[in-house]
């Protein structure tokens, strides 16, 4: 497993989410004793790896690490502990190892294990075999995962269509667990925004948890770390994600997909010298993306047009140095130790240089080029009718359905649904062009509100117009505005993040543009405000040093992209910007996986 | 004040020893000696029953036995007949949890609480037992155990799991001198031990098996473990004390006494002395056989604890322990420790003498140890003046220390508050300090409630910090039952009055325990208060008020809760009346119907009909077509595919219902066309390659496989459009590498999408020259010249692209070349000329 993020710098130190992580996971494979197999959820196995190395299983007692498949694991080890998300169709394939095992007559002890907790339709399953079997329940508390040092997720893939689809609004009580258990560390946050929805519906159950929650003793109120919480939900822009990400990391993330923070590429990807040997070959190398590399950090969030020369100013400086240093004799031992420090960077910039060729393969095609056209358009939202031609092509050609349904999406959402006749067209298109099994996936878009027929006139352009997403000018290399992370629009997230700190926000008219309830809440608790004020350490006096700086908890309900990440970082690293982002989301997303999690596959169970 | 504090001491070799007079008993006409009496550790209550087995003068009493439970000051808690049955009564005791134990011969064990109120629940130790009948009984804080009349040992090692376990059989003849336990907690099995002194001998008896100890000083008539476990002291027949290791490994004394007749009590006070009390005389041998005596005129009862005994008798309750260090440090006589000159300068200090000054200088540096013995020395203390002068020296030498640990004086400070407040005689409690650290504050707390001393309790809690709500949950649940003629509403409002001083209570279990004593509308009103709904709606689904602690689950939004309440409803209610609470409930039918999909389909096509929501009802349907074509085996045959056309049929029709559906009554009625359609094309090819393919992919497997009438006939059945027809034909004819089909059919009529389709497919198959036949029909010299640049003709893509004097293009061109090839500076030259122009 790679080495887990370094979380040390961030703007609140996010360690202790990890270590308590790393506590709790300890407990609960102790909970059985002596030697153990641990059988994963397989969509546990990413986050996981961020929170443990393989050495904390051991310590604990595992012996070796299954996934959860239709077939019982075959081991000889009495202890089985399975660790999973709780899911049904999980707990099916449980119940039927464990009758398997008893119809051998194995005699062995079973624990479930659930992240991030128990719930009743899932036991009712498990009940069917707790009578036979040495079965037990547990938890496994873990909320938020800490992916750097700035970022947290729930990592539930499902959540943005399980509450916009099925109304099933699990999720949005485990993100209010999971900020109260982040407020149980860092201190009760003491202003809270929001606007949509599953925003607002998130801060009432938060509101109700920490009013069902004893007043700690005065001696253990903790001083809020954390300033300001501001709630989004991904409903109110589902424009942003269905545009092509233009960061660094957003296009690796289009292309070729960042999952629990690393990538997985061929080898020869990644310059290795082509093997003989087929097999071999064939083993993807994975690439840990974290801010514990420097130099992608420094990259990762600019425009990926800069990112090659920034690469190629790098390496022009490091040659430059090596001609310095094989050139003069009198160079002194201290020089040549500077110049030894700076080679440390090579790897990095070798891995980032692979990459970046790697993508231009992918950016510089003129399909891909036509389509960010394109998304340029529907986001200007003034030539429908292109638009519309451009996707009925696309279907025709049966291109991806992900990225036709990207398009579609945009092209809904900005004209606030289809006109009937257009609407009934496309949807039979891609009926005939894709299948009748997308019947399902038609309808979960049409509950989401983001492909349907045309009611009443959009009032994109009032809002487009109304918080400058599409600003005159854009500056790719030097930017100056948000809008650089896609090439000319500015994500509406993050200018609604940027509203919420103008203080601008109920009383904002065309915010009432925007789908769902606009909130604002400030903790009453005056001690609260005491004893941060207290906290503000005064030894910042000196001018021109920063005063301090004030952590703003960010949340998008229903999944974040990176470009909208590397937006707020730009954000904050702009002058006169007096504040640190914690970005915390359901998932990470990008247009494609979040459209995946909508087809609905009928014929698989 | 005495002369001397330490002439009341007594000395026992290098040690000494008090007797603190603690309370005088204010009961009346008590008699121990007429009674079986237990007595509680840790200051707890005084049972006590007549002893049958005496011959006993009734004097101005009933003749009927009474249980007379008491403070250990000898206040009255409760007095109730003793009418129990089965046979007589052959021990009391108390346990841990201050509840009082009587086993009677018939090996039933009967459970009192402190307000002499009967437990229900029973104890047996089983029908063996029963049969033999009960010989003699141990009781200890968390079990007992007992020996029968043929000499079989049964055992209640723990009372919170309460199982009886039969121990070895000893194989006695006779029944034991005597018999003592080792608890389970001081062996090395951590399974009890029983001690049975057999001949010279003793036996040793576990669940499994019996050991003799090969033991030669015996017989033994009495033997008493040490309250650490480590120690055995035992008495032998001719009237020798020995102290042996628990294991007889090794004798740490010996000592012969003046008596044959074993003693009546035989007690350890402490871990280094042992009691002995015989009629009227009560002896201490210390650890090197020196000894203490003590008359009494009057029958007497010794209760072990940690740190000494407690000794009761008629009229008084004392409390017999060794003099603490810090104590004796200060008050020996003669002493001249720093904690003694300290004592000396406060008294000086009073006096108004400068012999304080010089007191004080004299152990300057030895100052924080002299207070720290003062402080702990007056935490010793019974007598609360005493504390209070030994409090006030300490403040006075602190005065002087530079640095001092300001918790230790508050700390005791408020460690004796509480203990004088519960040594009051009305409590009745006599704590010292070392046995209150051993019990803990919170069990003192819950001592206290359960002796129904809710306001002391409250305010402890409150003074030191702890939880008040245990306190207040049980004063509630106290009232509720003690308030059963007081009307719901007024009854309430006491509750409410006490319970919100201490917010985050759990209101829940105090409504629980309404619901228990039969008051449900109190319970209901009392549940509205309680905030976390995890309490409330389990507790209201159990009260019958299934729908109300939905609306509770809904409000919370925790999804488990509103599952809980779903699935119970489910299970309780007709199915009618569950669909309507359900579909009542936008939040509920979601979550029902989420778990319907994966669990139980046909419920929810019942559940959507029986709502109207027909649309709805038809998506079950569809999905279960799409669940056919999983477990097709083989799918030509006609036959299988009868079930899947039929629950798209009644999908179809379903939609066709509402006038809004009418796309997907359409759409449904295609798939279902489209199925037959592949069939007969799948009997008709023999080829299984049709079903479960789209309309488009259907045309284009026909076209490559060359049945051009065919996908002619889809075209038209499925009225495709031409555009879409047209991309389908090429790519298929692309692919298919049919070369001349493709020229043909470009020919056909001028194509209704251009002829940049053509133009693609040729080089996605790699064939340049074919595509060039359709270049040049290109009309936009754009893309033109992004065809050229892509088949590699860059002379050609450069003219074009000067054609469409489209500086932006021939930049992205030139960097699809590379920057040193000779094509790249063809490109930039075009570029500077446009430029120019």
């Amino acid at each position: 497993m790679a080495q887990l993020p370094n979380l040390d710098n961030g703007p609140v130190n996010l360690s202790n989410l990890r270590e308590q992580a790393q506590r709790e996971l300890g407990e609960v494979l102790d909970s059985m004793r002596g030697k153990k197999v641990l059988v994963l959820d397989p969509q546990l196995s990413g986050p996981l790896a961020l929170i443990a190395q393989t050495s904390l299983l051991k310590e604990h007692g595992v012996e070796n690490l299954y996934y959860v498949d239709a077939d019982p694991v075959q081991t000889e080890c009495k202890n089985v502990i399975y660790l999973v998300r709780p899911r049904i169709p999980l707990m099916k394939q449980i119940v039927a190892h464990i009758e398997q095992d008893n119809g051998r007559q194995l005699q062995k002890s079973y624990s479930v294990i659930f992240m991030p907790r128990r719930t009743i339709v899932c036991e009712k399953v498990l009940d069917e075999v707790k009578a036979v079997g040495n079965v037990t329940i547990r938890e496994f508390p873990l909320y938020f995962i800490p992916f750097d040092e700035d970022v947290l997720s729930l990592e539930l893939e499902r959540s943005f269509k399980e509450t916009k689809v099925d109304g099933d609004t699990s999720s949005l009580w485990y993100m209010a667990r999971a900020i109260t258990k982040l407020q149980e560390l860092y201190g009760v946050i003491p202003n809270v925004k929001g606007k949509g929805k599953a925003a607002s519906q998130v801060s009432d159950i938060l509101l109700r948890m920490q009013r069902e929650q004893a007043p700690p003793l005065p001696a253990s109120a903790k001083p809020p770390e954390i300033d300001t919480l501001i709630l989004i939900d991904r409903q109110v822009d589902m424009v942003t994600p269905m545009c092509s990400q233009l960061t660094y990391e957003g296009v690796i993330d289009e292309f070729i997909q960042i999952n629990n923070g690393a990538v997985e590429v061929e080898p020869s990807v990644m310059g290795a010298p082509p093997s003989n040997n087929a097999q071999v070959s064939t083993k993807k190398v994975k690439v840990p993306l974290n801010s514990s590399d420097k130099l992608y950090r420094e990259i990762r969030d600019l425009n990926f047009g800069v990112v090659g020369q920034v690469l190629r100013q790098k390496a022009v400086s490091i040659k430059q140095d090596y001609s310095d240093v094989t050139a003069a004799d009198n160079q002194s031992i201290s020089d040549v130790k500077d110049f030894v420090k700076k080679l440390n960077v090579l790897p990095e910039i070798t891995r980032h240089v692979n990459i970046a060729q790697h993508l231009s393969k992918f950016t510089t095609k003129p399909t891909f080029l036509s389509r960010l056209s394109m998304e340029q358009t529907l986001v200007e939202g003034q030539n429908y009718d292109a638009s519309f031609t451009y996707v009925e092509e696309m279907i025709h050609r049966q291109e991806p359905i992900e990225s036709v349904l990207r398009l579609l999406i945009l092209l809904s959402v900005t004209n606030n649904g289809l006109p009937k006749k257009h609407y009934d067209y496309l949807r039979r298109e891609l009926l005939h062009s894709y299948g009748f099994e997308h019947m399902f996936t038609l309808s979960n878009l049409e509950k989401a509100g983001l492909l349907i027929k045309q009611e009443a006139k959009s009032n994109w352009q009032a809002v487009k117009k109304g918080i400058n997403l599409v600003p005159e000018e854009n500056d790719d290399i030097n930017p100056s505005d948000i809008a650089y992370v896609f090439s000319g629009y500015a994500p509406l997230s993050i200018r609604l993040v940027q509203w919420a700190l103008r203080g601008e926000w109920q009383q904002s008219e065309f915010l009432r543009l925007l789908p769902g309830a606009t909130f604002e809440r400030f903790e009453k608790n005056q001690e609260v405000n005491i004893i941060r004020r207290e906290t503000v350490p005064s030894t910042d006096s000196v001018p021109g040093t920063d005063a301090r700086r004030l952590v703003i908890l960010v949340i998008f309900i229903g999944g974040v992209t990176f470009a909208e990440i590397s937006a707020l970082r730009f954000l904050e690293s702009q002058e006169g910007m007096k504040y640190d982002f914690i970005i915390a989301t359901t998932k990470l997303v990008n247009g494609t996986t979040l459209v995946k999690s909508l087809i609905d596959d009928p014929s698989a169970s | 004040m005495a002369i001397s504090i330490a002439a009341e001491w007594e000395a026992l070799y290098n040690r000494y020893y008090r007797k603190l007079e603690v309370y005088t008993m204010c009961w009346n006409g008590i008699d121990l000696s007429r009674h079986k009496v237990a007595c509680a550790r840790f200051g707890g209550p005084i049972a006590m029953v007549r002893d049958e087995s005496k011959m006993v003068q009734l004097r101005a009493e009933s003749a009927r036995a009474k249980l007379l439970l008491f403070s250990a000051s000898g206040k009255l808690l409760s007095s109730v007949p003793w009418d129990r049955p089965g046979g007589r009564l052959i021990t009391l005791g108390w346990t841990d949890e201050e509840i009082l134990l009587a086993v009677v011969h018939d090996g039933t064990v009967f459970q009192y609480n402190i307000h002499g109120e009967l437990i229900p629940e029973q104890l047996s130790l089983g029908q063996e037992c029963w049969d033999q009948g009960v010989a003699d009984c141990i009781i200890w804080g968390s079990g007992l155990v007992v020996i029968t009349e043929q000499n079989q040992l049964f055992s209640i090692p723990n009372l919170e799991t309460k199982k009886v376990v039969k121990l070895a059989d000893p194989h006695l003849e006779d029944p034991p001198h005597c018999m003592a336990v080792v608890e389970p907690q001081y062996t090395f099995s951590g399974k009890l031990e029983v001690l049975l002194a057999v001949g010279p001998s003793v036996l040793v008896v576990d669940e499994d098996n019996f050991q003799d100890q090969m033991v030669d000083f015996g017989p033994i008539q009495k033997m008493t473990l040490s309250s650490n476990g480590n120690f055995l002291a035992c008495f032998t027949h001719d009237g020798r004390l020995l102290v042996v290791l628990t294991d007889f490994s090794k004798t740490l004394l010996e000592h012969t006494t003046e008596s044959a007749l074993p003693p009546e009590q035989l007690v350890w006070c402490g871990v280094d002395s042992v009691l002995l009390y015989w009629e009227e005389q009560l002896v201490m041998v210390g650890p090197y056989g020196d000894v203490v005596r003590f008359s009494y005129d009057e029958p007497i009862v010794l209760t072990p604890e940690c740190d000494g005994v407690r000794i009761l008798s008629n009229t008084y309750m004392e409390f017999l322990q060794r003099v603490p260090d810090s104590t004796v440090s200060i008050f020996k006589i003669g002493s001249t420790s720093p904690a003694a000159m300290l004592y000396d300068a406060l008294e000086q200090f009073d006096k108004r003498s400068a012999k304080a000054d010089e007191n004080i200088r004299l152990i300057s540096d030895k100052l924080p140890e002299a207070v720290g013995d003062c402080i702990d020395a007056a935490g010793h203390e019974f007598d609360i003046s005493l504390q209070r002068t030994l409090l006030r020296a300490a403040a006075y030498g602190r005065a002087f220390c530079r640095k001092f640990d300001r918790d230790q004086f508050q700390d005791m400070c408020r460690t004796l508050r509480v203990l004088n407040a519960v040594r009051q005689f009305e409590i009745g409690i006599p704590l010292s300090i070392q046995q209150f650290k051993d019990l803990t504050a919170p069990v003192l707390v819950a001592r206290l409630v359960n002796a129904h001393r809710h306001l002391l309790a409250l305010r402890i809690s409150e003074y030191l910090d702890l939880s008040k709500e245990v306190v207040l949950v049980h004063w509630a649940c106290t009232k509720i039952i003690a308030s059963s003629d007081v009307p719901d509403a007024i009854l309430l409002d006491v509750l409410l009055e006490k319970l919100k001083v201490c917010p985050g209570i759990s209101y829940a279990t105090v409504a629980a325990d309404a619901h228990r004593n039969g008051r449900q509308k109190l319970a209901a009103l009392l549940l509205d208060y309680e905030p976390r709904a995890s309490e409330q709606v389990p507790l209201l689904t159990s009260m019958g008020e299934e729908e109300r602690a939905l609306v509770k689950a809904i409000e919370s939004g925790d999804t488990d809760l509103v599952y809980f309440s779903i699935l119970h409803i489910w299970r309780q209610k007709p199915l009618p009346d569950f669909f309507r609470i359900i579909q009542a409930k936008s939040l509920a039918r979601h979550l029902f119907v989420a778990y319907a999909r994966q669990n139980d389909p046909e419920i929810l096509k019942k559940f959507f009909i029986s709502i109207g929501q027909l649309q709805s009802a038809a998506e079950v349907f569809l999905k279960e077509s799409w669940s056919y074509s999983r477990n097709m085996g083989t799918r030509s045959g006609s036959a299988l595919q009868g079930p899947r056309l039929k629950a798209i049929d009644q999908a179809s029709e379903l939609y066709a219902q509402t006038k809004e559906h009418m796309f997907e009554a359409k759409a449904a009625e295609e798939q279902g066309k489209l199925l037959k359609l592949q069939q007969e094309l799948e009997i008709s090819t023999g080829q299984p390659i049709f079903v479960d393919s789209s309309v488009s992919d259907t045309i284009r497997t026909l076209i490559t496989l060359g049945n051009h009438r065919a996908a002619q006939r889809v075209k038209v059945d499925f009225k495709v459009p031409d555009k879409r027809y047209y991309w389908l034909k090429v790519f298929a004819l692309a692919t298919a590498k049919q070369w001349d089909a493709l020229e043909k059919f470009s020919k056909e009529r001028k194509p209704p999408i251009g002829y940049k389709p053509f133009v693609e497919a040729c080089i996605e198959e790699e064939e340049n020259q074919e595509a060039l036949k359709y270049i040049v029909k290109l009309t936009n010299p754009e893309e033109r010249a992004e065809a050229y640049a892509r088949i590699g003709m860059v002379k050609e893509a450069t003219e074009a692209a000067a054609q469409a004097k489209d500086n932006e293009l021939l930049g992205r061109l030139r960097s699809t070349f590379g920057q040193n090839t000779p094509a790249g500076a063809l490109f930039d030259s075009l570029r500077d000329r446009l430029s120019l122009t």
